[in-house]
């Protein structure tokens, strides 16, 4: 494999990426952001959308705080899930990400921004080549869909991250900034549902950071994955559940590789009354993941129900 | 002088740390034979001298036959491995760091069809490119070539067709990676794409356009490779089975998963010869190949063989990226370098081969086996590869260990539009076995007897014959079996755990070498040879062909000799990298290395200390058989103070002749039946082997968790326990792989989806289970000092294990592997639909009450076990061949005194009717019958 040829600008202020990104989008030259690049990476390796510049928020100071209700983007995983600054589901749900090696570079920013995966995208350039590419990275071929062929131009192309549903389930929020100025929005709002654009995210806009609200503290919850292997592997299936200690009322529950979407389940908490049983089933008739991970489709929407029950124990 | 060689300045006289460890650059022991600082040689160890000749060590197998060449030096001691030092720090030279001056990067053109007419390919365009070196395409080597003399249907580049994606079109040479990718971008090639075939039961139709032309030999217009049928045994005795189990099986098609890509650099020296640097298991066939398609005599090739990153079978073929990077190599007048992605790695594959094994098994009133009907079809891709043997040793390495009433094999290897499957670990045998010991298991749950006690009162005893012909020498079975089922605490255990947690057994056998050479006929040229040099200085070096694929060859050869000349293991140099110094070896494949190429090994040995023996005898008087050989001094046995150094007699037996040196050679003995296909399976000694494997099972998700691991096998004699017990290990995590998440999986499309090791799910440490390794030492006759084969046997019983330990904690038998949790859940919810059951925590366990069969079989099995003690010390040594148990007379040949009783390698036309699946490529005929086949 061979790394692409890019160039990379290293800022060490935000306001500098900021201008970076603003004067780049202005002649007309795309980028993409790298953190960790545990992600970015081995995408570019593969030749998968690859872009002439890449920014890096490596060197930026200040945004990789870890506390209660405050985490930076460029904190590292591993810092999330040993540290002992973080909220305990947040450091569980870090914890359970890839490997001890990928942990120790992997950022919150990146994790939460994940690329969504599908096997017929993450493969190398000859591999996507043989099935004439797929629409996600057409090449400029104008490829159709390869999950569900002739469908609209929806991406199916599954989120796998593990933190987002966790932060989800606490109320996190998340700041952005960009050129054009800073806002926040709450993590449930963040993610776009086509697989291609992903998130809100506006050109030259990055994730600074995410907070969690004032008693955040006094929340208590667990995350389920499912995965083949204990190291490495992507969420098959993930399910977080929190409450406010001694409330069981509050319970909420979010999910998270079975869509092009991480997704908190308000509604269907809302119409279970409390039962745990009907929370799952709930959650399993309004979930529909696809044929584009490891484990088929039918299992992974059924053992949402096994996760999300296991995530509400108390 | 102090301290020994000091082989960097300064440092005081002390040899060691204060941690006991060897200062870096100083030898531990002193100078040779010259006395220094510890004038006294260190003491014989009696511990590791056997006690027929005077020493410690138990032989509870017997005496063995290089039992008066040992020293005590280093055999069954736990050796670190000689390359380890090279290895951990980074010094070990792979394929990918040979770094020639002025080399240049190769690529490779593929296929992105599955099936495709290469109508034209023009490389005009990245001629042209800048930087661009060389551009071959399949016209510049038409002559095809392929690992088994039999089936060279393989071209360094599509001649003709290309059989699927991935498949070798051209190839370009550059300066630089990048260059190199664009010059493969800039290559037009024209296809005329062709219906392609993915299922394998395709394969036995008859097609307009098969994947290959076999001729005259070819099978209707089907895509069947190669068909196999064996009968053995009286059919009659699987009437009315007291039980029986019939098992339908899926096995995915698993790879090698080796951490080192592919890679190979080639370089035409300044006299024309080519010098290829290659990670090859058989640099010998690497050799044949290039010689072949080059078009240039052997002569004129130097193939060099790296330390290889893991081979595993996958690196034994010669391969059309070997021939593409000497070609371009040729055309550039450059050194060629190719290393591949891990997707090349999956494409060119040769990994174990997808299968669909039906088998039928059946036991008679006395639990005594009277049949095994096997029928398998394996789905080879693309080539042939190593898959004419495949498609034999599916079926005819289930003939043992147990004495069975009849076998019944149909086999069929057909070509589909993949790439190519072939040898891995346990080659052909791994998913039948798998099969098999399942099938024992249901059986004993039907007989309500321990499948322990089954197996152990049906065992083939050591020195017998099996069914199909193969002569058993050495045989540990029994030990293996009783040893896990103690170490497991089995009896207290199977099929009494809650629902859940399970314990199963499952056994193993395999051969230890092939009985065979491929190329020549083995009464006329050895399997292996070896040759010793000693010159002055006293260090021994060693030549061989052997290839050190990580399973520590060159330390066994380097134990041997270091043993039979009793001197420190430092001083023996093992030189086995090139085809110019090293005499021919076969390569590292069907667990032959450590059993041959040692043996050849101690025979050189011998006769270098022979010589060395007789000097002192000239210069002291007594004869050799009055002296001992020890530490690196030679003395008179009855008074140790008569003596020299073996320096000093090194010297005196150097007089005139200068450097000593040896050749040391193994022939395996003549052997095996005259049916068809009766080479197939035959091996000088065979390995055994039995595991017993607990599980939990998460009955909700279906997830598999193995977490312990009792592993008995049977080497024969452990050279290097440590060694043995690495490949132990590394065996169970193997197969831990195949059972549980490995898998090659075809989409949709046909394409392979998960060419890469993050959707390939080879286990991490955290799927490891607890691995108590048990060796066993049947000290087999004609093993070096008794040793057999430990690479590829015990990967076997670790799959029925764990099949059989899942039946035991939800009592739900799978018989598609892997194991992953969404077909184990399936299973789950299918029962519980079946069963009526809501909550998976009501799953019925399986639960064993015991029938008056039982104690039948313990008496039978302990018997059998004082029967086996006498023929293992041939205090015994009537004949046994498979039959003596259901009552036959061993010395009058099975056919004249059963009716009934046949041996035959072709269907009857009643048999035509009842095939299995494989089986019905039987109903086709051949070309020349139909007089077609141009």
């Amino acid at each position: 494999m061979l790394m692409p040829p890019f160039e990379l600008h290293r800022p060490s202020t935000v306001e500098e990426a900021c201008a970076m990104a603003a004067s780049l989008i202005e002649s007309g030259q795309e980028f993409d952001w790298i953190a960790g690049g545990t992600d970015l990476i081995p995408n570019y390796k593969w030749h998968i959308n690859t872009k002439p510049h890449v920014i890096s928020l490596a060197r930026i100071e200040g945004v990789s705080t870890i506390s209660m209700n405050e985490i930076g983007c460029m904190a590292r995983l591993h810092d999330i899930a040993e540290g002992g600054n973080a909220h305990p589901l947040i450091s569980e749900a870090a914890s359970k990400v890839a490997s001890s090696l990928i942990r120790r570079h992997a950022t919150l920013g990146g994790n939460l921004c994940l690329d969504t995966r599908c096997f017929w995208y993450n493969q190398a350039e000859e591999w996507r080549s043989s099935i004439d590419w797929c629409h996600k990275c057409d090449c400029g071929t104008g490829s159709d869909c390869r999950v569900i062929p002739n469908q609209n131009t929806l991406c199916v192309a599954t989120y796998q991250g593990d933190l987002a549903p966790n932060l989800m389930v606490l109320n996190a929020t998340v700041h952005l900034i960009g050129p054009k100025g800073a806002r926040s929005v709450l993590l449930h709002d963040f993610y776009q549902l086509d697989g291609m654009t992903r998130n809100i995210l506006e050109p030259g806009e990055f994730m600074l950071k995410i907070t969690l609200p004032d008693d955040v503290a006094d929340w208590t919850g667990s995350y389920r994955k499912l995965r083949v292997r204990e190291s490495w592997d992507f969420p098959e299936a993930g399910a977080a559940a929190a409450w406010k200690k001694g409330d069981r009322g509050t319970l909420r529950v979010a999910t998270t590789a079975l869509e092009s979407i991480p997704r908190r389940h308000d509604e269907e908490v809302a119409s279970a009354n409390g039962d745990v049983k009907a929370i799952c089933d709930a959650i399993y008739k309004s979930t529909k993941p696809v044929n584009n991970t490891a484990l088929p489709p039918r299992y992974r929407r059924n053992m949402i129900k096994v996760l999300v029950k296991r995530a509400c124990e108390e | 002088m102090s301290g020994g060689y000091k082989q960097q300045p300064g440092g005081g006289g002390n040899e060691t740390r204060k941690d006991g460890k060897r200062v870096a650059g100083k030898q531990s022991f002193s100078p040779p034979g010259s006395g220094g600082s510890k004038p006294e040689m260190s003491p014989r160890d009696l511990d590791f001298i056997p006690e027929t000749v005077g020493g410690k060590e138990k032989q509870p197998a017997g005496s063995h036959i290089h039992d008066r060449a040992r020293t005590g030096t280093t055999v069954g001691k736990r050796t670190t491995l000689v390359d380890a030092n090279a290895k951990v720090t980074g010094q070990a030279w792979y394929g990918d760091d040979v770094r020639l001056p002025n080399a240049i990067i190769g690529r490779i053109v593929r296929s992105p069809h599955h099936y495709a007419k290469v109508k034209s390919v023009d490389t005009s365009k990245a001629e042209k490119l800048p930087g661009v070196l060389a551009v071959a395409t399949g016209d510049d080597a038409p002559n095809s070539f392929g690992v088994l003399p039999v089936t060279k249907d393989e071209h360094a580049m599509a001649v003709e067709k290309v059989r699927h994606v991935g498949d070798l079109v051209a190839c370009v040479a550059a300066i630089d990676e990048a260059t190199a990718r664009e010059a493969v971008s800039l290559i037009e090639v024209e296809y005329e794409v062709l219906d392609s075939i993915h299922d394998m039961k395709k394969g036995l139709e008859d097609v307009d356009e098969p994947i290959h032309w076999r001729g005259k030999y070819h099978v209707g217009t089907t895509n069947v490779q190669k068909r196999v049928f064996q009968e053995f045994g009286d059919r009659s005795m699987v009437e009315n089975p007291n039980a029986s189990y019939h098992g339908k099986w899926k096995f995915m098609g698993v790879n090698h998963g080796f951490t080192e890509p592919h890679a190979v650099v080639a370089h035409w020296d300044s006299n024309g010869r080519l010098q290829l640097y290659t990670p090859q298991q058989v640099p010998h066939y690497a050799h044949r190949a290039l010689a072949t398609v080059l078009d240039v005599p052997m002569h004129q090739v130097n193939v060099i063989r790296t330390f290889v990153g893991g081979g595993f079978g996958g690196k034994s073929d010669p391969f059309p990226h070997e021939m593409c990077a000497a070609i371009l190599s040729r055309k550039s007048g450059r050194p060629v370098r190719i290393t591949f992605d891990r997707e090349e790695v999956f494409w060119v594959n040769r990994g174990r081969h997808p299968s669909h094994i039906e088998v039928q098994m059946y036991a008679d009133e006395e639990a005594r086996i009277s049949g095994f009907d096997i029928d398998a079809l394996i789905d080879g891709g693309g080539f042939a590869s190593f898959g004419h043997v495949t498609s034999y040793y599916n079926g005819v390495l289930a003939t043992a260990p147990y004495e069975l009433g009849s076998f019944h094999y149909t086999g069929a290897r057909v070509w589909t539009n993949k790439p190519a499957s072939g040898a891995m670990r346990g080659h052909g045998a791994v998913n039948t076995r798998c099969a098999v010991e399942v099938g024992l298991d249901d059986m004993s749950e039907q007989l309500q007897v321990d499948p322990i006690d089954l197996r152990l009162a049906n065992l083939l005893p050591p020195h017998s014959r099996t069914i199909s012909g193969f002569r058993i020498t050495s045989n540990g079975m029994r030990q293996a079996l009783q040893r896990v089922r103690e170490g497991s605490d089995w009896d207290n255990k199977f099929r009494k755990l809650p629902l859940g947690k399970g314990i199963g057994i499952g056994c193993g056998f395999f051969i230890s070498g092939s009985g065979l050479p491929i190329h020549w006929d083995p009464n006329k040229f050895p399997h292996a040879t070896v040759h010793i040099q000693i010159d002055m200085d006293g260090g021994v070096t060693v030549h061989t062909g052997a290839a050190d694929i990580g399973q520590g060859s060159t330390t066994a050869v380097a134990q041997v000799v270091a043993e039979v000349l009793a001197l420190p293991i430092e001083m023996i140099h093992v030189r086995s990298h090139e085809s110019d110094t090293s005499p021919v070896d076969l390569g590292s494949y069907s667990s032959r290395v450590t059993f041959m190429n040692a043996n050849a090994a101690i025979r050189a040995a011998l006769e270098i200390k022979e010589k060395i023996l007789n000097a002192a005898w000239d210069a002291l008087g007594y004869h050799p058989d009055t002296l001992v050989l020890n530490d690196r001094r030679i003395y008179y046995k009855h008074d140790p103070a008569i003596g020299m150094s073996y320096l000093q007699a090194l010297h005196k037996a150097q007089e005139d002749k200068g450097a000593l040196i040896a050749s040391g050679a193994y022939r395996s003995p003549p052997m095996g039946g005259v049916h068809k296909g009766a080479a197939a399976g035959l091996a000088p000694a065979y390995s055994f082997s039995a595991y017993v494997a607990e599980v939990d099972v998460d009955i909700e998700t279906g997830l598999i968790k193995c977490t312990d691991v009792w592993a008995a096998h049977d080497c024969g004699k452990a050279l290097n326990p440590m060694a043995v017990e690495g490949q132990i290990i590394g065996s169970c995590h193997m197969g831990l792989g195949q059972v549980l998440s490995e898998q090659m999986v075809y989409g949709r499309t046909g394409h392979l989806q998960n060419p890469n090791l993050l959707e390939y799910k080879i286990p991490s440490v955290h799927e490891m289970p607890n691995v108590t390794p048990i060796i066993i030492e049947s000290c087999d006759p004609e093993g070096p000092f008794g040793a057999k084969e430990a690479g590829e046997g015990p990967l076997l019983p670790i799959l029925p294990a764990v099949v059989n330990a899942v039946y035991d904690a939800i009592g739900i038998r799978v018989n598609d592997l892997p194991l992953t949790p969404d077909k184990v859940w399936a299973a789950i919810a299918k029962k519980m639909k079946l069963e009526g059951i809501d909550d998976p925590a009501d799953l019925p366990v399986p639960r064993l009450d015991f029938s008056e069969l039982q104690s039948k079989l313990v008496a039978r099995a302990a018997e059998h076990e004082t029967r086996d003690k006498r023929r293992q010390k041939s205090e015994d040594t009537d004949a046994y061949v498979n039959g003596v148990l259901f009552g036959f007379d061993p010395n009058v040949p099975l056919e004249d005194q059963v009716e009934g009783w046949m041996s035959s390698d072709k269907p009857t036309p009643e048999q035509l009717a009842e095939l299995g699946l494989a089986g019905t490529a039987w109903l086709k005929e051949e070309q020349r019958n139909m007089g077609g086949g141009n």
